[in-house]
């Protein structure tokens, strides 16, 4: 694999371990080293897939979708945590399309953008999603098909062999995906990830956590985020072993009954996850849960403390993005040589520094922006030059995260350069609200801030200036970001500062840019303790909090 | 109860806790963005307390639309 043409930040000082070249030279080994062994587990549907009968449905859905789309070509999909996704995944993968996941709950005009952005040809979807679909499939740009599928175990049979040696060849550094994240400008980014990206943060994972054949995962993230498609799915793979596939959205109140129902040894979590877990009660045994893989936000060391206290399950934090395929550092798989508070070591697959404004690398100790070099690393962004240039320079990610490195050589996490808000493991920029709500009629200006939450990390809160104080109430407004934005990135609160004493126009700088840390000391001197989060105390009422 | 009743009597809680206008057997949580991990709870919390029942993680996790909803209170209520 030594010959692959490997951009500058993807060359790293340590071997590339790359043992298979694509998604389906993976799939094929391990069908054949163990055709009968479980793959995928679908509960709620009942639905299992040994190796042997995945690796024949994607070969199918490749040579199924041959009769659509041309190899080369980008396509998007909408589903859950279904095997519909992951079939048409793998499918689509072996076939040389490049994937778009996206996340089915963002509003029509988010999704529009993503297809039109990636040039995608064609979108498969849920059937369910068929009345927000709608209206986009008749107004979409011309050349764009969609194709609802409810079923892929209805697809033909094929022979297996004969389809694969007409596929086309797919090289490892190709794209195999588009991961869209949030962007600072207010539209969303597609981060170009190749096979070989897939594959090599895959097995670094699975190395790291010793995972073998007997490893089972609990995949209760969903599959249109990384952490979901690599941590639980390609990680597990790597190792030949089984992964237990859940809807998200239905899976918190059943954790513990999923991990000791189906005999879990992993998971993969947000922070997020184990505080509501606590902050509801649910009470469960770790059973063969040998640890919880722990990432995408910030985890405070009182909740990590408070959780391993409770139930005995060690977490494992490490760093990572979107732009690195998912993780580079973690904690050691040994529990007692692990850092509680730092996102650990950087695994044998990358190279991890940290530097100064100047790109010097700084001592340890010194706090500075954490940067990644490796086999891990993306192609880059899609069609996005300048930022490419700024992102990926001097043959370095460079990841906008600060933090430092000890003398042991665990990294730390210390925050964003810029005022990224995490919720719930997701990303949203403030501009992405302000974008919508400087469209309003009656608002002038806008600016969004990250407060504290108990449960998801943050939430979204958004100041706004009204032209006609008396024309726009916060629940009209809040109605209306409701319908250009998806949930998760909808504010809970908005404040109106015409109706406030102490803050007649949003705090600016020199150059008239509004100052958002000014904002967030504003709401927390002023504002937070006034929050009143019924829905949490509404369901609290009858579980007892943790 | 028939199916009709049962809807009926979510109805209210369901369509306050999801903020939906309507909560009827075309809802799923694949459909409606509003119906997250969180909303999931407070919406089986309602349920459990208007019907005096426990619903355990085993049957929680597959409740993801209104017709399973309700498919499934009738199975509780019939017992």
């Amino acid at each position: 694999m030594n010959s692959l043409s490997l951009l500058p930040h993807q060359q790293s000082e340590r071997p590339l371990d790359l043992p298979y070249r694509t998604f389906l030279d993976l799939l094929r080994a391990k069908a054949e080293l163990a055709p009968a062994r479980d793959f995928l587990i679908f509960p709620e549907s009942g639905r299992t897939y040994t190796y042997e009968a995945f690796h024949a449905l994607a070969v199918a859905t490749a040579d199924w979708l041959n009769a659509h789309i041309v190899p080369g070509g980008t396509i998007s999909i909408l589903f859950r945590n279904a095997p519909e996704f992951l079939a048409i995944f793998f499918g689509a993968v072996s076939h040389g399309l490049t994937v778009v996941p996206i996340n089915p709950d963002l509003a029509a005009p988010e999704i529009r953008f993503i297809v039109e952005n990636s040039n995608s040809t064609a979108v498969f979807y849920d059937p369910d999603l068929s009345a927000k679909l709608k209206t986009l499939e008749t107004e979409m740009i011309p050349g764009v098909i969609f194709i609802p599928v409810s079923d892929v175990d209805d697809l033909p049979k094929v022979d297996v062999k004969a389809v694969e040696a007409r596929l086309p060849r797919v090289d490892p550094t190709m794209p195999a995906s588009i991961i869209y994240t949030s962007g600072t400008t207010g539209f969303p980014k597609g981060v170009v990830l190749s096979h070989m990206n897939f594959l090599v943060d895959g097995k670094g994972m699975a190395d790291w956590f010793q995972f073998t054949p007997e490893t089972r995962s609990l995949c209760i993230l969903p599959l249109f985020h990384n952490n979901g498609l690599v941590v639980s799915l390609t990680t597990t793979l790597s190792a030949g072993g089984s992964v237990v596939m859940v809807d998200p959205k239905a899976s918190l109140r059943s954790f513990w009954t999923l991990v000791e129902r189906y005999h879990a040894t992993f998971t993969s979590v947000m922070p997020s996850i184990l505080a509501a877990i606590l902050a509801f009660g649910f009470e469960g045994k770790p059973g063969y849960l040998k640890g919880i893989i722990c990432g995408g936000q910030l985890l405070p060391l009182s909740l990590a403390e408070k959780f391993e206290a409770r139930f005995g399950v060690p977490i494992f934090e490490g760093f990572g993005s979107t732009e690195a395929t998912s993780y580079s550092s973690f904690n050691p798989v040994q529990v007692n040589k692990r850092k509680l508070g730092s996102v650990g070591l950087v695994m044998p697959i990358s190279d991890m520094k940290v530097v100064d404004d100047q790109d010097v690398e700084v001592p340890d100790g010194v706090e500075g922006e954490l940067c990644i070099r490796g086999g891990n690393v993306a192609i880059g962004y899609h069609n996005l030059p300048g930022l490419q240039a700024l992102r990926f320079r001097g043959g370095w990610y460079h990841s906008g995260d600060f933090g430092l490195r000890d003398k042991d050589g665990f990294y730390y996490f210390r925050g964003r350069k810029d005022d990224l808000i995490v919720k719930g493991g997701e990303k949203i920029y403030p501009a992405e609200i302000e974008n919508v709500l400087s469209q309003h009629p009656n608002i002038s200006e806008s600016a969004a801030i990250g407060v504290d939450d108990p449960i998801l990390g943050q939430e979204i809160c958004a100041f706004v200036n009204l032209k006609d104080n008396g024309a726009s109430s916060e629940a009209q407004l809040l109605s209306y970001c409701g319908k250009s934005l998806a949930r998760f990135k909808q504010p809970k609160r908005i404040v109106i500062i015409n109706r406030l004493d102490d803050m007649p126009e949003l705090p600016k700088g020199p150059t008239k840019k509004i100052l958002h840390r000014e904002l967030r000391d504003y709401y927390e001197r002023r504002l937070a303790n006034s929050e009143d989060p019924e829905g949490l105390k509404w369901v609290l009422g009858s579980q007892g909090a943790g | 109860m028939t199916d009709q009743e049962l809807y009926a009597a979510i109805s209210p809680m369901a369509e306050q806790v999801l903020q939906i206008e309507r909560f009827d057997n075309t809802v799923t949580m694949m459909s409606t963005p509003s119906w997250d991990s969180l909303t999931h709870i407070q919406l089986l919390c309602g349920v459990e307390r208007q019907f005096g029942i426990e619903i355990d993680g085993d049957d929680a996790f597959r409740l993801t639309s209104a017709e399973k909803l309700v498919k499934y209170l009738q199975s509780k209520i019939n017992q």
